[in-house]
This record gives structure tokens, sequence and C-alpha cells, in this order.
């Protein structure tokens, strides 16, 4: 008799062990993904306002496109971040009008032998699992029939990245968690496949 | 329940593994599922990578430099590395196709042996001992030597076509020195032929595609002679197109070759005699009135016919060809019959080169093949000899022009007499190419020389030299070429770097250092570019106000990359002369100077050496993929061997592997032997290529009985009227040594035997319906 219940304590340990395992997984996979940190997105090495660049100019901004530094949005999967080779087209001359921005642009542009490189902390990021091309939901958006999709790729950006040409510290969307909801909505909005092998690898 | 029972657990070393295990799982599993630091960061790269896509592949045209024909390619490059080579299917002499030869143009990149930067010698010369040094201190000193030399000075390059063609000349002239181009098999013989017969500067193009019937005496061209890759896929369109009778290959030599091999009947003329084969078959022709439509059979020989060549009867030829026993018919049979079956092909080709033009009588031999064109009506006309037009560009050079033995033996002297006190060798290995008897090597020890190699790897010439200025691989610096021989119309091909250098090397442009080196000299009137790129700039807006060709744009600017991208300029409707007339009595005067072949030194061997199918003459010894290619015919890679007939073996007593040394009068190596009853007997062959003695340890690192160089034994013979080299007429002697070697080969490591025999191979088996 004693030996059963010894037995039933032990399945019942062990299932409680898988049952939370299970659960330790499927915290940690939520949590680890966007939105980490319900919406404070980390400090950055250099504080790069997308408003003075990419804001309008009525609003005092530069008004550059998007793909004018993220060069492979329109091109290629991910959208990359521009080398300070880039930043440095502008910033050899602009030295910044406050002491604050001085401070930041001497930061990559102080660079007499060539090597300096900027490591950012990444706001947005899909799982490993999911494979996101950049190019063609630009293109859906941007070369369609109608005039719903053919929005100026900065439209396009901001449906899943918010108006970040208006984040003085560039934040997650409110309310979008770029999880797999995010997803099927868009995809069912727009009445495209939403098939597992479409997104997953 | 049990008076025992109770909810606490008792500590047992059993229990206390179970959880120790699970939470090690656990923690492990855990951890897996977390994510990697590094994936929450994003990196702004110091410089633009202008084409830098992860994942994403950009395809760039250039121009291979593995082998003289130069072909077009088109390069994968992936994050800034090369990772494969193809050939270029627009340019137009290689449509698309490459040579294995091509591929490793990658290797020439990557090789983990190239040389860093400049450097300079600290030890005794020969010995390998340098120190690196910085490029301002490299070019002052190459600059003093030039100074110092006062005009003493010779440039030594490869054969230079393009716009090297026209910078090196100038840049040696302009520093009062001289241009001398190394070839080891120079094309001397071939040129003074094509140039004698044709009145031509340029080597003609040969139409396979269109071709009925070909005979081919002693040119490998589809292994290593002429333009490989434009003849085979030639040759796939001759044998196999729509629409097309299947053409036929005859193939004349003394060696079985790969193109021997390809061909319907492989002849096997006795060494040198060619010529007179060549003669005889036009006797043939002239006799029974088979000579092409409209030609002039009285203006070709001196209005007598075929009397002209009465002493080139069949008949009376026919020793040159073996027995009738070992043939399988009469000779002069076959010569009447291949004579008939030339003339009647609409059209036929005759195609010469190789060892026939490598004889003490090469240029009778040459002349008398391509003669034969005329004869049969093949010059000018679709599926014949296809003449090319001059270069596009004035002053670019659509021809590579050799030094000949003649002048590398007064190069020698002015070396021994210190009329040449500077050497800049630059892409050539003349210490292993030129015949080892020459004493090229020696004459670099001479007292005061001074030797500059601008070669990204040691080789035998660049371990003697004083200053080593490492150049860009090919992959790595711009450059442009017109192809000869050319497809039959204009043409240019231009180089762009595909990739820059690894970071760990400081290479340098060979160009851009004669150009900056000129400007430091105060002697650049003739060369007044800042750079090379410049000076093909430059020759891209002059093709653009060509206003015609390949490449058509709105501005010179989108000319220029219009041109890159399509990997040159071309030009189809600018074709060469079609009718070119041949000089008068061209078979009687070629009958009247017939000559037999002179051979050197007395062995009882006919020595017929040849180009290796990758290595060539040596040049690729260092890649280690076309080391590893093995040979088309016998299947052996990474070694040389001598080719020797199976009979004769049998007479010297040795098998396969056996190490024999071959004697000559200039001296003697041992090489192991491959048997095969293709090779005629008392003949031997033996690919060139191997036996380096400087540089990286894929050219070197073999031991000598696996790895000689057949140049040593050589005699350096001209051929008559060209001062060329006569590398087909020495003779030999073989003797057993008491080693052996294992032959590393491809050929026989699978049993070669019928399947089916032993009880445990019976996986088919042939059975009467009966059995059924």
């Amino acid at each position: 008799m004693n030996a059963k219940i010894v037995t039933l304590g032990l399945v019942g340990l062990l299932g409680l062990a898988v049952v939370g395992f299970v659960l330790a997984v499927l915290i940690i996979s939520w949590f680890s993904n966007p939105p980490f940190g319900l919406g404070n997105a980390p400090p950055q090495p250099v504080a790069f306002p997308h408003t003075v660049h990419a804001g309008t100019p009525a609003e005092g901004g530069m008004g550059i496109q998007c793909e004018f530094c993220h060069r492979n949005v329109t091109r290629g999967a991910e959208a990359t971040v521009p080398a300070v080779e880039q930043c440095l087209f502008c910033h050899k001359q602009v030295t910044g009008r406050t002491e604050t921005a001085r401070m930041e642009i001497a930061k990559f542009a102080d660079n007499p032998d060539g090597t300096q490189l900027i490591n950012w902390e990444r706001v947005h990021r899909l799982p490993d699992h999911v494979r996101f091309i950049h190019e063609a939901h630009v293109r859906f958006f941007t070369q369609g029939d109608t005039p719903d999709r053919q929005l100026e790729v900065a439209q396009v950006c901001s449906k899943c990245h918010g108006d970040v040409a208006s984040m003085t510290e560039v934040q997650p969307m409110k309310g979008q968690s770029l999880k797999m909801g995010t997803c099927l909505d868009c995809h069912r909005e727009n009445n495209v496949a939403t098939d597992c092998t479409v997104c997953h690898k | 329940m049990g008076a025992g029972y109770s909810l606490t657990m008792k500590l047992t070393r059993r229990n206390f593994l179970a959880w120790a295990g699970l939470s090690a799982v656990g923690a492990v599993a855990c951890e897996g599922f977390g994510i990697r630091e590094g994936e929450f960061s994003l990196q702004s790269p110091p410089e633009l990578p202008e084409d830098l896509v992860r994942g994403k592949d950009n395809w760039y045209t250039s121009l291979c430099r593995t082998c003289p024909s130069c072909e077009g390619i088109i390069v994968r490059v992936m994050e800034g590395r090369a990772k494969k080579v193809q050939g270029n299917p627009l340019y137009p002499t290689n449509l698309g196709k490459q040579s294995a030869r091509c591929e490793a143009t990658l290797q020439a990149a990557y090789h983990p042996d190239r040389i860093t930067g400049p450097m300079r010698r600290t030890g005794p010369r020969g010995s390998g001992q340098y120190e690196p040094i910085d490029w301002n201190t490299a070019l002052d000193s190459l600059r003093s030597r030039i100074q110092t030399a006062a005009g003493r000075v010779a440039v030594v390059t490869g054969p230079m076509r393009g716009h090297m063609g026209m910078l090196v000349p100038r840049f040696a002239e302009a520093v009062g020195g001289s241009h001398l181009a190394f070839e080891a098999v120079d094309n001397v013989t071939y040129r003074t032929a094509l140039k004698n017969v044709f009145r031509q500067d340029l080597m003609p193009d040969f139409d396979l595609a269109r071709a009925e019937v070909v005979i081919s005496f002693g040119a490998d061209f589809l292994s290593t002679w002429g333009s490989p890759t434009r003849y085979s896929v030639g040759f796939g369109e001759f044998r196999n197109s729509e629409g097309k009778k299947r053409g036929t290959l005859y193939h004349v030599d003394s060696r079985f070759s790969m193109t021997a091999a390809n061909a319907d009947r492989w002849i096997p003329v006795k060494p040198g005699w060619e010529g007179y084969l060549a003669m005889s078959l036009a006797y043939v022709i002239l006799r029974d009135n088979l000579q092409g439509p409209g030609v002039d059979v009285a203006s070709l020989t001196g209005g007598r016919g075929a009397d002209a060549l009465i002493g080139f009867r069949p008949e009376s030829i026919s020793a040159i060809l073996p027995s009738a026993d070992e043939l399988g018919e009469d000779p002069a049979h076959l010569i009447e019959e291949l004579a008939h079956t030339l003339a009647e092909a609409k059209p036929g080709l005759v195609i010469g080169g190789g060892s026939a033009g490598a004889h003490s009588n090469g240029l009778f031999n040459l002349e008398a093949i391509y003669a034969l064109n005329y004869l049969i009506g093949s010059v000018g006309v679709p599926g014949g000899v296809r003449f090319n037009p001059a270069s596009p560009l004035e002053d670019i050079p659509a021809s590579a022009e050799e030094a000949s033995l003649a002048q590398w033996e007064q190069a020698i002297s002015d070396i021994r007499n210190d009329e040449t006190n500077l050497l800049l060798v630059h892409g050539v290995d003349p210490v292993h190419g030129l015949p080892g008897s020459l004493g090229f090597g020696d004459a670099l020890n001479s007292g005061s020389l001074n030797i500059i190699s601008f070669s990204p790897f040691f080789d035998d010439t660049t371990i003697m030299a004083d200053l080593v200025l490492p150049d860009r691989a090919s992959l790595e610096d711009w450059g442009s070429d017109i192809p000869e021989p050319g497809p039959g119309h204009q043409i240019i091909g231009f180089q762009q770097p595909v990739i820059n250098p690894l970071s760990e090397l400081d290479p340098r442009s060979f160009p851009d250092i004669l150009l900056s080196i000129a400007s430091d000299l105060g002697v650049q009137d003739n060369l007044p570019w800042n750079n090379y790129k410049d000076l093909l700039k430059e020759s891209g807006e002059q093709l653009f106000a060509l206003n015609r060709g390949s490449v058509t744009a709105g501005s010179a600017g989108e000319f220029w990359n219009r041109l890159l991208a399509q990997g040159g300029w071309w030009d189809e409707n600018s074709t060469g002369p079609t009718d070119v007339p041949p000089p008068d009595g061209l078979l009687s005067n070629l009958a009247s100077k017939n000559s037999g072949p002179q051979f050197a030194g007395e062995g009882a061997f006919t020595l017929i050496p040849f180009s290796h199918n990758t290595l060539l003459e040596g040049r690729n010894a260092h890649l280690p993929w076309l080391q590893a290619a093995p040979d088309p015919l016998t299947t052996i890679a990474w070694q040389s061997w001598v080719e020797m007939n199976d009979h004769d073996a049998r007479v010297l007593g040795v098998v396969e592997g056996d190490l024999v040394r071959i004697e000559s009068d200039e001296g003697s190596i041992q090489v192991p032997v491959y048997l095969t009853p293709a090779v005629p007997p008392r003949i031997l062959s033996i690919p060139m290529g191997h036996g380096r003695s400087g540089g990286p340890e894929t050219a070197t690192g073999r031991p000598a009985t696996e790895s000689q160089n057949v140049m040593d034994v050589l005699s350096p013979r001209h051929v008559d009227g060209t001062g060329s080299f006569a590398w087909a007429s020495t003779r030999v002697r073989v003797s057993r040594t008491p080693s052996s070697i294992k032959v590393s080969k491809f050929e026989g490591n699978v049993r070669a035997v019928e399947v089916g025999i032993l009880p445990g191979e019976r996986i088919i088996q042939t059975i009467s319906p009966d059995e059924l």
C-alpha cells in the first residue's frame, strides 16, 4: 500500500513538473518577444530623434523618407539600419544646434580612423520561427490597384511601427503587440493568405 | 491508508538524483528557449555596405585571368565575398560557358599563401628570406632602382592585350628599357604562319559550329590550345546542332590528346611530319580536281597544278604514318580517303597548332596546314576560317606578341653582360617556364642585377626577387582585354573589381604603380592618367563616341555603367575581312621549301610535352582545385607522369608507377610511368606545369618523385625561320630506376570487372526467357 502511494505521489510530482515546464516555456516565449517591457523601449547608445530626421518640415523636421536610411526596406527581407558612413553624409557638416545634439553626434562623428560603429538596441523583433519580408509588405501596399494599396512608403511603415516620425524615442506602437494576432488581423483584413507556411519557417 | 504514509518525502539518494536530473533538464530547456543576447542588438557598421544585403547575392561581370584566352565571367558576390564564377552569357567568345580554370579564380583571391604586402629580401637570393616594408619605402626603392638602372631595365610580363598592351610597353619605353612578353608555349610560329599564309596579324576564329568536316593537326583545341571554351561551344554545335549534319572530326597528332579522344578518328602521324601529310592531302585534292568552287588553282600552284606537289604523293610519303598493320589499312589509302572527305565537305576546315608547330620545321608544317583552307575554299566563309578585325580603339592592341626563344637567349645574354640591370617581373615565371638549359635562373644570380616582382604569390622567379610588390588578384582589380582569337567581330572586354582584398592583405594594382612611378620620375608624357581606372574610363568615353555596338546609352556615365554591367563592348557588324586572296604560288612555294623535322639528342624516344589541362605550363600550379582536377585522359591528379606505350614498357620492364629516368643532352628527370596503348611506340608525353620550386605548398609541397619540370630536359631548339621554341623536338633516353610510387589517379580505383561473377555480387543477372 505504502509503495502504491509513493508511486502515485511520484507520478503526481512528475505531472506537476511537466505542467510547470510547459508553463515556463509559454511564459518565457510570450515575454521574451515584443512588446517586452510593456511599451518601454530600451535606452539607445545614441539618442536619435526621428522627429528631427523624419518629421515634416512644418513640424521642424527634415522630412527624410524612411527608405533613405532604412535602405533595404523596399528591397529585401530586413529594413536594415544605416551605416555610420551614411549618417556622416550629413553629419560631417551638421554638428548639431544644441549641446545635447552636439554630444550625441560626436559619439559617432568623432571617427578619425573610420572604424566607429553603433550597437543599437532592438525595439521591434519577431521570433526566429517567423519569416517577415519587408519588401513584400511595402510592395503590397504601394503598388496595388486600389487607393488603399497605393500608399507612400512611410504610411506603410506606420501600419506596424506607428508614427515613428513623431517619436523622439522609438517605441512599439501602442496597442499593437506585433504578435501572431496582429499579423493575422491584417492578413484577414486585406484578404491575404493565412496558411501557416506563409509566415512560419 | 497505511500507518507509514506521510506527505513528506524522505530524501533518499534516488529521490535526490531524480530531482537533480529534472532540475538540470528544466534549466537547460529554459535556457534553450531563451533569446540570445545578440538578438536584441542591431548594428550600424562603420562603412556603407553599398550592396551588402544579408542573404542576397549580386552577380558582377568581369574577366577571367587564369588562362590566356581570358573569358568573360560573372561572379556571385554575397556580403562582400566572391562565391562562384560562371561564364558571362553575353560575352561573345565563351557565351556563358567557362573552363574549370576560370572557376579557380576564387582560389587565387582567397589563397592563404598570398603575399600580404610589400617585402624586401634579407637573405641570399633564392633563400626566401624577406622582411615586410611599407608601401612608401617599397615605392621609393623601386623608383631609385629604376633611376640607378639608367635605361637598363627589362619589363617582363605575360602577353599583354587590351589597355595593358599599350600601358606596359609605353612605361618600358618611358624609362628607357624594353618589354619582353613571356609565354612558355609561345605562339610566335603560329603568328608567323598566319602572316605568311593569310597576311593577317590577328589570330583568326574557326567557325566550328557550321563546319562539316574538321581536320586538326596537333591543336588540342578542346583542352588548352587557342580559346578552348569557345571551341568547345562550337564543337558542341558541330556535333549536334538542329538541322545540320553531325560534323566529323579527324585529329592528326603524335600524342593522343583530349581532342584526339573526341575525334572520330585519330591519325598518329610521326612527330614533325604533319606538314607533309597536309601537302599530301593538297596533292590528292589537286590531282582529283576536288578544290573548292572558284579556287584559283593556277595561282596557288604557280600554274603547275598537282605537279607542283608531286613529291607529296600519298604512296611516297606513307612512311610518316604507322604501318598498314598498325593502322588497319594502307596509309596511302587513308590519305586519299581523308583528302576526298575534306574536299567534299561543305565546308571543311583545317586547324593546326600545338606540337605541329613546335618542331624545327614547325613553320612549314603550319603554313602547309593552313594553306589547305584556301584549296578547299574555306577562307572567309561560314564554317571556315574567319578573320578578326582591328581593335575598336586606337592604340589599344588586339594582339599580344610574345618574345621568341631567340629573344630570350638575347635577354639572358644582356643580363649576364650587365646590359640589363633591373628586371621588373609581372605575372609570369620564366625561371620555371624557360628550358632549364638556357640558364635563366643562373643568370639571375649575376652580380649587380636587381629583380622586382609584382606577383601576388611566390614562384620560382619571385623567390629570386630583391623586392616584392604584390599585385591585386584579378577579382580585385580593373582591367580590359581584346580576346585573341576573337569571335570574328570587334570586341573589348572590361574587368571590374568585384571584391575588396581581405583586410590582412595590402596589395596594390600593378598598372597603378606604373602610372604613379612614371609620374614621379617625370616621364608621364605618354602616360598621363592618374590611375588605371581613369584610363579605362577614358576608353569608355571613346567607345560611347563611336555610337555603335552592344551598349547603348544617353550619356557617357550611363554608357560606362552599362558597359560594366554587360562585361564589355562588342559590335557584331564590325567583322574582319572576308575577301583575303592567297599569296601567289602559296602551295608551290611551300613545296619547294619543304623540310623534315630535325631532333636534338640521340635518344630512342621522342619527347612530346603538353600543356596540362588545368595547370597549363605551371601558372596555375598554386591553385588547389586545379591540382586536384584529374587529367581528362589519365585521371591523374596532383603529380607529373610520363605516358608510355605499353609495348615499350614491356621491353623496358616497367609497370605503372615505376620511376623512370628521362635523360636528354640537357638534363634528366625522374617521373612515374603511366601505361597506355594510345601512345605511339617510341613516343613519350609529359605534362608541363609541375616541378615548381618556389611558392605555395600546393605547387611545391610534393616530393621530387611526384613533381618534375619537363622543361629541365627540353633542348632549347628553335623553330627554323621564327626563333620560336621547338618544344617537341627533343629526343630522350629512358632507363629504369629501382623506385616505384603509387600513381594518384581515379581510373582503376573501382574494380573494372563484370559484376555478378562472385556469389556476393549477383546484382544483375542475365537469364534466358525459359529460366524466367
